[in-house]
């Protein structure tokens, strides 16, 4: 299944209840400005609950389910628009009812909006659209970018917004012909259900692979290469996809039993993982300091970065920015360990000589692989990457497939400068690796 | 599309706390008289009771809801069977232990006929 499919297929679920919604419509719904509006209202109650449901259940994190999205942050990306559509049209909502109601009077546009509180229907979906506010509002930096620790307990009361939301449709539920309500909400939260018990039931259990740290190699002064030795289950992946690790040691000031994502810089083919770690926040940055012997676990692989990773299928342009070469390094070792090799570019991007990582490995990968040419580019010297820094490194570079990893403004100067060649988006491939 | 998200919060709550401060502000409707309205008993009410000429008693008041059934979003059998008579119940509960809303309360206004009297 390709991505678009992939994601026609999510939206396509989330409008089922609309179209349920519109085969219920009468010609009463459009028989004034009120009926109107009321109808705009549950309509937009209908979808936004559908669109917070199908999020929902995309946050799941099921390993191999973001395969056919082009991988977690694509995946991510579809929960992100979904959650957004939700909270804008949860917003309406309550306001067109509202307005519905004006036409009889302000006291009962008043009424509609704060019943009494006997009134457990519309006082759950006020509680739900209220959460929902607490636990977007860092998502969407309303009070500046989020503490991710506190992000993520904050985006919990998702779980409880979902099911006072549910309460106050079933107790509505007028919104749909005979009784499809019931079964296309069923449907929906059992989807989302489904979701959670696996983030906080079966992953912890089964999704998450035992692993002892061995070695930790310090690449720059805020960066170190973590190597875990698997325990009895050991995690199959392909090059340049990324883990969930949890590490637990209690001597960290951050991060103790806490996990966060990290891309593998390890081929495939090797005996244990190695996970490149740079000092981004409280818990990469106390992490800098790990000893080896403490236990680790490991969820995943996600991403899919590379569509094909063992082999270089046509010609490739690949643009690492800091510590977004980690998905290319893992790539040339596996390249290197197949004896691989490839018609493959690598523009590596820093800000200047001392800023470059893996400088020693990469230089000596390259030489190793038939076909690879490495070339730098250095901020300081040369300012943003122009569009001539890539024709002139890199020959035939329309003809190419293009892999990006870095900062997003050298992520956003980059793709704009292929779009201005005429490269096709279909050709751009990028890993995000920030999340919000 | 942060901005976005940012500026529908606002106007949320702006519209929200509007509504609130209008209706705070605005002179409590004054109490109508109900004196001159016809008298009608529970029996006058029960000889209403078809599609054809629907009353109901609610609330000590009585309604002609006749002209309002086929507007009604439920089949017009589920008011059929409260035609004639004291339907208060049909009305707060809908039958499934929820009131109707307050604008429904209001629709109801135009198809006041009268005060529901005790029989002599």
């Amino acid at each position: 299944m390709s991505a678009s499919m992939a994601r026609k297929l999510v939206w396509a679920i989330a409008l089922l209840p609309l179209a349920f919604f519109l085969s219920g419509l009468t010609a009463a719904d459009f028989a004034d400005i009120q009926a109107l509006l009321n109808m705009l209202g549950r309509l937009t109650g209908v979808l936004g609950l559908a669109f917070l449901l199908l999020s929902a259940a995309l946050s799941a994190r099921v390993p191999g389910f973001d395969q056919p999205f082009g991988g977690l942050t694509k995946l991510w990306h579809s929960h992100h628009l979904l959650g957004a559509a939700s909270l804008l049209l949860l917003l309406a909502h309550p306001v067109l009812l509202m307005l519905a109601a004006a036409g009889h009077g302000q006291d009962v546009a008043m009424a509609t909006l704060f019943p009494p509180l006997s009134d457990i229907a519309t006082w759950s979906g006020w509680l739900a659209l209220v959460l929902m506010m607490i636990f977007l509002a860092p998502s969407f930096a309303f009070f500046g970018p989020p503490n991710y620790e506190r992000w993520k307990r904050i985006h919990a009361l998702a779980g409880p917004a979902a099911i006072l939301a549910l309460i106050h449709t079933f107790l509505f539920s007028r919104t749909m012909p005979m009784n499809l309500d019931t079964w296309v909400w069923s449907l929906l939260a059992l989807l989302a259900v489904g979701a959670m018990a696996w983030r906080f039931v079966f992953s912890r259990r089964i999704g998450r692979l035992n692993h002892k740290l061995v070695a930790v190699d310090r690449v720059a002064n805020n960066v170190i290469e973590l190597t875990l030795a698997p325990g009895r289950r050991r995690l199959k992946y392909h090059a340049g996809n990324f883990i969930y690790m949890t590490p637990y040691d209690n001597r960290l000031e951050a991060g103790h039993g806490e996990e966060h994502p990290y891309t593998l810089s390890s081929s495939p083919t090797e005996e244990n993982l190695r996970v490149a770690i740079k000092d981004l926040g409280d818990a990469s940055r106390a992490i800098q300091t790990i000893e080896p012997g403490c236990r680790v676990t490991v969820e995943g692989p996600y991403g899919r970065f590379f569509p094909t990773s063992d082999t270089t299928e046509s010609s490739e342009l690949w643009v690492a920015g800091g510590i977004g070469i980690t998905p290319f390094l893992a790539r040339m070792r596996h390249l290197v360990a197949l004896g691989e090799g490839g018609d493959i570019q690598l523009i590596y991007c820093v800000q200047d000589e001392a800023r470059l990582l893996y400088a020693n490995e990469l230089t000596e990968l390259a030489d190793r692989i038939p076909g690879f040419v490495l070339t730098h580019h250095f901020f300081y010297q040369e300012g943003p990457i122009s569009v001539e820094f890539l024709k002139e490194n890199c020959s035939n570079l329309d003809q190419r497939e293009v892999y990006i990893c870095g900062p997003m403004p050298l992520n956003r100067t980059v793709q704009s400068h292929l779009r201005s060649i005429g490269l096709p988006y279909s050709r751009i491939h990028t890993e995000e690796f920030e999340l919000l | 599309m942060k901005k976005l998200i940012f500026a529908a919060f606002i106007a949320f709550w702006a519209s929200v706390m509007t509504v609130a401060a209008l209706s705070w502000l605005s002179p409590e409707p004054v109490a109508r008289d109900d004196s001159a309205l016809p008298e009608y008993t529970l029996e006058e009410v029960a000889e209403h009771n078809t599609l054809d000429s629907c009353w109901k008693a609610i609330e000590g008041k009585v309604y002609d809801f006749t002209d309002y059934i086929p507007d009604h979003p439920t089949p017009p059998r589920i008011m059929e069977a409260w035609c004639g008579r004291e339907a208060t119940e049909a009305m707060r509960t809908k039958g499934i232990g929820r009131d109707h809303s307050p604008a429904a309360w209001a629709m109801m206004e135009p198809y006041l006929i009268g005060r529901l009297v005790e029989e002599d």
